[in-house]
């Protein structure tokens, strides 16, 4: 399969502030892609980086096999971008803001745009100033996939939507992925990732610390311990032998035990912090 | 580009209407009241062409307010400058800032549109509304001459509008850089810009050691005392205008190039 994304040694500094360092990562096609890490982790630094809203001073981004500096426009024309934020112009009605974006991109997407607000259920007679966060979300939703667009870039695109919506959503991304388009996914909700995606990314402080298969990242030999012994309660990862660990468990007078798999939180709580596991 | 341009122009629409409307109907009524002052005018028409400097600053010293012409060049000449100066300020200055102070550039440049072709774009617009604010403004003006029943004066009329449009789109251009550079709407900025540029061609005009250098600012080319009495433009004022315009538009193709969008 072929690289719809490649990213080789991003590093974006806004002043003296980081941004991304010697970021390398590459997104097959076809595939759902989490890209995961908490606020300031680099996550949109990189994502405005592919879409040309930032300079960076190193590395290269090709997307579909095209330069993202020097072939920036003719990029955009297969991507379909949703932002964490889905502002749009206030005054404007929201058929005119699909309207607009499909005449942006030269193209006439009435019949795929009335397919998605009918599954979205938006009133595309209202004005972008009377809508919801939720509803905003819907018309960005519309905008990023009227175009069919051989990749997605969605930034935290399931916050405001109920989860109906958020239902709807994914099942949208499943059934255009399954049609031979790609999905780059950058969210806070890992259980969106462990659910949707095939593989993901871990960013931390700017870093990409960890980029493997979901179920990948959540097999090793940390396990999640829950404990209650001599009337206290811990909860802890645990990277070790088990052997070793019941040995240390045996001289307590134990109530409860639970050793499990450790969940993508747990994965992902692991990897920022490593303060939890003993 | 094209569609950026039309949506540019539908969501300045209101914008010029309120501007072009409230100018050209300020300048339609001052010609109106022309006849009921006519007489009145006379009589003052030597003692405002006496007062030294203010009458020089106003034009009146070499054009009589008695006349239908001298009358629309200082009074319709000043409201008209003013008005599309800072309509042309207003304009530009945010012109490109907008989108980043509204968080509307994810959506906008997430599009298959270049920042370079955004940037002709919405110069572009800018263009057409101020073309289009003269065109409604002379309207209501040349209305004004023949609801009057007055010759009017096409020659100095198509001369002070299109000196007026050359200022406002000069203007506009320095404005275009405070709307490249900022991520906020500067809209303050652009006004200040407007009457910085009105006060130094009025003080240029009182200020006796300043006039040789009132063709620096934009006002200068555009006094309408000036065309409506035959005078020329300063000598190199229209020349230095069209080379601020050029230096201005391609500084802020330069400085929206190469800057980060704010989110």
């Amino acid at each position: 399969m072929t690289d719809v994304i490649r990213i080789d040694n991003l590093t974006k500094t806004y002043g003296k502030k980081r941004g991304v360092t010697d970021l390398s990562l590459a997104v097959k096609e076809g595939e759902i892609f989490g890209f995961i890490g908490p606020n300031g982790a680099g996550k949109s630094t990189t994502i405005r980086s592919m879409l040309g809203f930032l300079n960076f001073e190193k590395g290269k981004i090709e997307i579909l096999g095209k330069d993202s500096v020097k072939e920036h426009t003719s990029i955009l024309k297969e991507v379909g971008y949703m932002p964490s934020e889905a502002l749009f112009y206030p005054a404007m009605k929201v058929s005119e803001v699909i309207k607009f974006a499909a005449d942006a991109r030269g193209l006439d997407c009435r019949e795929e745009a009335a397919m998605l607000c009918e599954r979205l259920n938006l009133d595309t007679g209202k004005r972008i100033k009377e809508l919801s966060l939720g509803n905003r979300k819907k018309v960005s939703i519309v905008c990023a996939m009227q175009h069919k667009p051989k990749l997605f870039i969605f930034d935290e695109p399931s916050s405001g939507l109920d989860p109906l919506m958020q239902n709807t959503f994914f099942e949208l991304i499943k059934e255009y992925v399954a049609k031979g388009a790609t999905c780059f996914l950058s969210t806070h909700v890992l259980s969106e990732v462990s659910r949707y995606c095939d593989r993901a990314a871990i960013m931390r402080e700017g870093r990409l610390i960890k980029v493997d298969k979901v179920d990948n990242l959540t097999e090793s030999t940390t396990k999640r311990v829950k404990v209650t012994a001599d009337g206290a309660h811990e909860d802890y990862l645990y990277n070790g032998d088990v052997n070793e660990l019941i040995k240390k468990l045996a001289g307590k007078n134990l109530q409860n035990l639970y050793i499990e798999e450790p969940s993508l939180e747990d994965m992902f709580m692991h990897f920022y912090e490593g303060k939890e596991e003993k | 580009m094209i569609t950026v341009c039309k949506h540019e122009l539908k969501l300045s629409f209101k914008t010029l209407l309120i501007w072009s409307l409230s100018v050209g109907l300020l300048g339609l009524v001052c010609i109106l009241l022309y006849t009921s002052m006519e007489g009145d005018m006379a009589d003052m028409a030597d003692m405002f062409s006496n007062m030294g400097a203010f009458s020089d600053a106003f034009g009146m010293s070499t054009l009589s307010i008695a006349t239908l012409g001298g009358f629309f060049a200082t009074e319709v000449g000043t409201v008209h400058g003013l008005g599309s100066a800072m309509f042309a300020a207003i304009l530009a200055a945010v012109v490109l800032s907008k989108e980043e102070d509204g968080h509307t550039g994810e959506f906008l440049y997430s599009l298959p549109v270049s920042r370079g072709g955004a940037v002709t774009a919405k110069c572009l617009s800018v263009l057409i509304n101020l073309v289009a604010f003269t065109v409604i403004c002379g309207a209501l003006y040349v209305l004004g001459f023949v609801m009057l029943g007055e010759e009017v004066l096409w020659k100095e009329i198509l001369t002070f509008l299109g000196r007026m449009l050359l200022m406002n789109v000069e203007i506009a251009s320095v404005a275009l850089i405070i709307s490249a550079a900022s991520s906020r709407n500067r809209l303050g900025a652009g006004l200040g810009l407007a009457l910085i540029f009105y006060a130094y061609d009025l003080i240029g005009r009182v200020v006796p050691d300043l006039k040789g250098y009132l063709f620096i600012g934009p006002f200068s080319f555009a006094n309408a005392s000036e065309i409506f009495s035959g005078k020329a433009a300063p000598t190199g004022s229209i020349v230095l205008g069209l080379i601020v315009v050029a230096v201005s538009v391609a500084s802020a193709y330069i400085i929206y190039l190469k800057k980060d969008l704010a989110s």
